[in-house]
């Protein structure tokens, strides 16, 4: 009972701080907002008994991806806010398509029968997951270091100066 | 209990707000943090069926999700840095050499 009233309230701060994500002028607002949607989803995260994806979410995305956001607002700066550009009709019919798109899935759920709960109620243990992940998946955990490899070499190949300014 | 219907309804609903934003926003630094509210959404759905089916690969399966999540937001920045040494704009209008 007291699971699912913090699962609820977490989950509406996260629902109200990411449409003000979206909506904000201002993107160093939005970053903050961003920060607040992280963590409150954390939140559910732990209401979910996913610890270690709850302390992975504020230790990744709380301090390394909302601060690379906050670094780069300030070199871009963004002060000077992009004009929005688009008339109402366009607007609505860009916001009416993710809708539709909620609205079928929702219906899909409802009529999907999910097999209910196996009995256990403790949830899966860190070591269970542990023992899964350098097992079952020791392939992809070492391909997602090759792709932080790649993106690390990537990026720095992207955002060097010369390589913009230099026409050839 | 959490109701797995309620939390897929949660993830469905950061989906939602965040494919509308990038979508809608014209601004490229808010259109990244959309995505990031697109994964999370996916995060959340993830979570919540691995905590329903009591078996860790939703958590493990997340943790993959996260680690995209990282290599997406450093070079999208890069991206971004670039196209802003190159215009000194972030405005998705001006982004239409390639378009025929």
């Amino acid at each position: 009972m007291i699971t699912l009233a913090v699962f609820i309230l977490f989950a509406v701060l996260a629902v109200v701080a990411a449409l003000l994500v979206v909506i904000q002028k201002n993107a160093m607002h939005s970053v903050l907002y961003l920060a607040f949607t992280v963590l409150a989803t954390a939140g559910v995260f732990f209401a979910l008994q996913a610890e270690y994806l709850g302390a992975i979410q504020i230790l990744v995305y709380g301090g390394g991806i909302v601060v690379l956001y906050i670094f780069v607002i300030i070199i871009v700066n963004l002060k000077e806010i992009v004009p929005e550009r688009r008339g109402l009709v366009p607007k609505l019919f860009l916001v009416g398509v993710p809708v539709l798109l909620c609205a079928e899935v929702v219906t899909l759920v409802m009529r999907t029968g999910f097999p209910s709960a196996p009995s256990g109620s403790e949830g899966p243990g860190f070591r269970e997951m542990a023992e899964m992940l350098f097992a079952s998946y020791l392939l992809p955990f070492e391909a997602a270091s090759i792709l932080l490899l790649a993106v690390l070499i990537g990026a720095i190949v992207v955002a060097r100066r010369r390589h913009i300014d230099d026409p050839d | 209990m959490i109701p797995i219907e309620a939390v897929i309804g949660f993830g469905l609903i950061i989906f939602t707000i965040g494919l509308a934003g990038v979508l809608v926003r014209k601004n490229l630094v808010i259109m990244l943090m959309s995505l990031e509210l697109l994964l999370n959404g996916v995060n959340i759905i993830l979570a919540g069926l691995g905590r329903h089916l009591n078996s860790p690969r939703g958590s493990i399966f997340a943790l993959f999700v996260i680690i995209n999540a990282v290599s997406e937001a450093a070079v999208g920045f890069a991206l971004v840095l670039a196209y802003f040494r190159h215009r000194k704009s972030y405005d998705t209008d001006s982004l239409n050499e390639l378009k025929g």
